[in-house]
Order: C-alpha cells, then sequence, then structure tokens
C-alpha cells in the first residue's frame, strides 16, 4: 500500500515535470510564427538568455523617431542572414501576460543596416518592426551630422543666388539660361 | 565640327589675367577659365590644345555620329583589338564603373553602347590633368556641368562653384569652394528620364539631383548618376564611398550633405 502512494506520488511528480518543462519551448515555435523575411532578420547572434535589448533597449526610441525609412526593409531581407529564430526569454514560464519589447542588435545588410524590434504578449509575438533606417555605420555617422537645411517651414531646399560664382555644377545641358549666364560673366569678366 | 557653332574667348581683360572660353562640344557648353598670369600667345595655346583634345573626344565618343569609332565598335565593325588606346581605356573604366556601382552605372543601359556618362567628365579631367602638366596650374573646366578645378581663380581666391537648383535654373542651392575638386552633378530634370534605373529600365524615383566630390571627373560624374539611379538607398550607397564627398537633394525638396563637404556663403 505505502509502495503504491510512493508509486502514485512518484509519477505525478514526474507528470508536473514534464509539463513544466514543456512549456517553454513554446516561445521558440512562437517566434517561428513570423513571416519568413521578419523572422530573418530577428538576430538569433545576440545569443542565450543575456540578450542584449531583451528589456526595451534605452536606444530604441530615439532611432524609431527617424522618419520615412520604413520601406527600405522589405528588399532588404534576402541580404541579410538567416539565423535562429527569436532572441530566446529564459526558460521559465512567463509570469504574465503583459506585453513587453525585444530589441535585436543592429544588422548589417548591403545598403544599410536595420534593427527589429518584437513586441510579445505573454510568450506571443504580437509585433515586428523594423526600426530606423539607416542606423549604425557610416549611415549612422551620416544620419546624425549630415544637415538638413530647410527654407523656412516649406522644407525646400534653399536657392542661392549668389553672385561672385566661378561656374555652375550640374547645368548639363546647354540651356539658355546657362549659356546667357556663362556669357553674361564672361563679359563682366 | 558643326557643333562647334559657338566660340566665345576673352583674353587678359582689364587687367585680370588668364583667360576664358567657350566652345559647343559633345552637344554641350563646355568652358575654360585659365587664371594663370601667363603670356597671351602661351595661354592661347593651351586653350586650342584644350579643346583639340575635347573635339577629338566627341569625334570618337560621340553616339550622334555613325562614324564614330563608339559607333564603329558598337555595330561589330572595329574589333577590340583594333580599338584606340583610348576608347579601350574607357571601355575597361565603364566596366570597373559598373562593378563599382552594383550596374547602376551601365553604359549599355539603352541596349547599345553608351559611355557618354564616363566620357563627357573623363575628358575634362584628362584635359585639366594635361593643363597642370604643362604649367597652367590654377583653371577651371566646366563640361556641360561637370567641373575641375585646380588652384586659385584669378582673383587669387579659391574657386568658387555653384551647385544647380534642381527646380531652377538660374539659381544656386550650395556653393562650394576649393582648390583641387572635382564636382560632378547628376540630375533628373534637365534630360527628363534620361537616368534610368537599369533594373527596371524605369526612373527610380527619390533623388532630384545628386553631386559627387572626389579626384576624378569621370567617376564622379558615374558615381553621382548612379546614384540618381538608385533612388533614395543611393544616399547609404554615397555614404560609404570612400574618398568622395556628395549633396543630394530629395524629391521633397531637402538638401543633404556630407558633413566635409567644402561649403561656403
Amino acid at each position: 500500500m505505502r509502495r503504491a502512494l510512493l508509486a502514485i506520488t512518484g509519477l505525478a511528480a514526474s507528470t508536473t515535470a514534464l509539463v513544466v518543462l514543456k512549456g517553454s519551448p513554446g516561445t521558440s515555435q512562437v517566434a517561428q510564427d513570423l513571416p519568413a523575411d521578419q523572422a530573418s532578420v530577428v538576430p538569433g547572434a545576440s545569443g542565450g538568455p543575456a540578450a542584449p535589448g531583451v528589456t526595451p533597449d534605452p536606444a530604441a526610441p530615439s532611432r524609431s523617431t527617424r522618419p520615412s525609412r520604413t520601406t527600405a526593409p522589405t528588399k532588404s531581407t534576402a541580404t541579410v542572414r538567416a539565423t535562429t529564430a527569436a532572441p530566446r526569454p529564459t526558460t521559465s514560464a512567463p509570469k504574465s501576460s503583459t506585453t513587453r519589447t525585444v530589441t535585436g542588435p543592429t544588422v548589417t545588410y548591403k545598403y544599410g543596416s536595420l534593427q527589429v524590434r518584437i513586441t510579445l504578449s505573454g510568450s506571443r509575438i504580437v509585433d515586428a518592426t523594423a526600426l530606423g533606417m539607416p542606423v549604425g555605420g557610416q549611415s549612422g555617422l551620416r544620419a546624425d551630422d549630415v544637415q538638413a537645411r530647410y527654407s523656412g517651414t516649406s522644407g525646400e531646399v534653399v536657392a542661392k543666388q549668389s553672385a561672385n560664382l566661378n561656374t555652375v555644377s550640374g547645368a548639363t545641358y546647354t540651356s539658355t539660361a546657362y549659356k546667357q549666364s556663362l556669357q553674361a560673366a564672361i563679359d563682366r569678366a | 565640327m558643326a557643333e562647334v557653332a559657338e566660340v566665345a574667348e576673352v583674353a587678359a581683360s582689364r587687367g585680370r589675367p588668364g583667360l576664358r572660353r567657350v566652345e559647343q562640344i559633345m552637344g554641350t557648353a563646355i568652358s575654360l577659365d585659365l587664371a594663370d598670369d601667363l603670356p597671351a600667345a602661351t595661354l592661347h595655346e593651351l586653350a586650342e590644345e584644350t579643346f583639340r583634345w575635347l573635339r577629338a573626344v566627341d569625334a570618337r565618343f560621340s553616339t550622334y555620329r555613325e562614324d564614330s569609332e563608339v559607333r564603329r565598335f558598337d555595330r561589330g565593325e572595329l574589333p577590340l583589338a583594333g580599338a584606340s588606346a583610348e576608347l579601350r581605356w574607357v571601355l575597361e573604366r565603364c566596366a570597373d564603373l559598373w562593378g563599382a556601382t552594383d550596374g547602376f552605372f551601365d553604359a549599355y543601359a539603352t541596349g547599345r553602347l553608351d559611355p557618354s556618362g564616363y566620357v563627357k567628365g573623363w575628358a575634362a579631367q584628362v584635359a585639366s590633368d594635361r593643363l597642370r602638366a604643362a604649367g597652367a596650374v590654377n583653371h577651371c573646366v566646366n563640361a556641360g556641368g561637370d567641373v575641375r578645378v585646380r588652384g586659385h581663380s584669378a582673383t587669387g581666391e579659391p574657386w568658387r562653384i555653384g551647385i544647380r537648383h534642381p527646380w531652377d535654373p538660374a539659381a544656386t542651392c550650395l556653393v562650394l569652394t576649393g582648390t583641387d575638386l572635382a564636382v560632378a552633378t547628376s540630375g533628373v530634370y534637365e534630360r527628363g528620364q534620361h537616368v534610368l534605373d537599369p533594373r527596371r529600365g524605369t526612373p527610380a524615383p527619390g533623388l532630384r539631383s545628386v553631386t559627387v566630390v572626389g579626384a576624378d571627373l569621370g567617376v564622379a560624374d558615374a558615381y553621382a548618376t548612379a546614384a540618381v539611379a538608385m533612388g533614395r538607398s543611393g544616399i547609404g550607397w554615397l555614404d560609404r564611398l570612400p574618398d568622395h564627398l556628395h549633396a543630394v537633394v530629395t524629391d521633397d525638396g531637402r538638401l543633404l550633405h556630407s558633413t566635409r563637404l567644402p561649403v561656403t556663403d
């Protein structure tokens, strides 16, 4: 009788263990539900549980503010290294079903680099977004350093009616204006 | 040389040293500004040599003349082994540039050989190189918008090069200054849709004009043309070009440029 009790307890315990252990791999299953092109840029290179950016990346907001670069990522996917699944959360089952974001590291591809941020609800990925383009490398330098000039609020490039020019680049054809201007310059010489 | 309809030359007037001359060659205006204080006869001979070279390039590389070497080569009447050293050089450079631009600079984009996108800048670059070698170290050559400057202008200041405003042919949007620059600007504004994405055969949207600054005018011109063809992704591509600086005007009118671009007021 006592033996039977032990056996039953043991069975129960091992069943529980099985159930608990089975819980975690489901996370990576969910990750594979992503469309292939998005999943491929989620970098497994970030490695194990201590992957950078598992907590919301403080750098992410500033990058995501950069506008109108969102079309590029779709083209990029072919050249991005396909890697294994999403950054793996820790092996313990999610404690709550609140959403959180995981940001992958910057991935460089042919015409720039990008970063993918996924949003998880519990262990389920509910969104995947490519962050600001381009970031990192020289493109990042350019984006940070380059000067964008606007004329007032119209956003148009400023026309400079600069006198004292020696020559003009870009007047590729023999436009009348170019010839006149050139001739005028010669006449003034 | 039916195209040489207009020749204007001004030599050492009003105490300003040097010589200025404009000719219509390669279907465009080519201007020469010699700023060295050399004897008038010397300056005149330098100008003669320069324009003789440019006319010879036009005769050899024109795609509008059926008897040009380029046309004969393209029709298969001239084997590569029989081609001039200039043509072989240009073909090699165009092949290099095709590779360097991921195929966006394509001398065969129209289906037949048309290396004009490299030839114009290259011809002006060679002209500038020869002028320097001949002792005319202060000069400006402008071949239809492709500019090569060396030294200083006749006023003793570094050259001042305006970049054409992409919506206003009579205005500039940027002024560069320097003593050793090749400046090429390519845009969709003058010849309409002449800049095509060679992969799709359609004009690439995104960039209204691209200016590339480097050391070699032929390369700068090809890079500028390629970047326009790339569209917006051309900006990132330009950023990664070593030894070149750039300015870009987007379709929505934003002007971006390398921080080290020698911009002046």
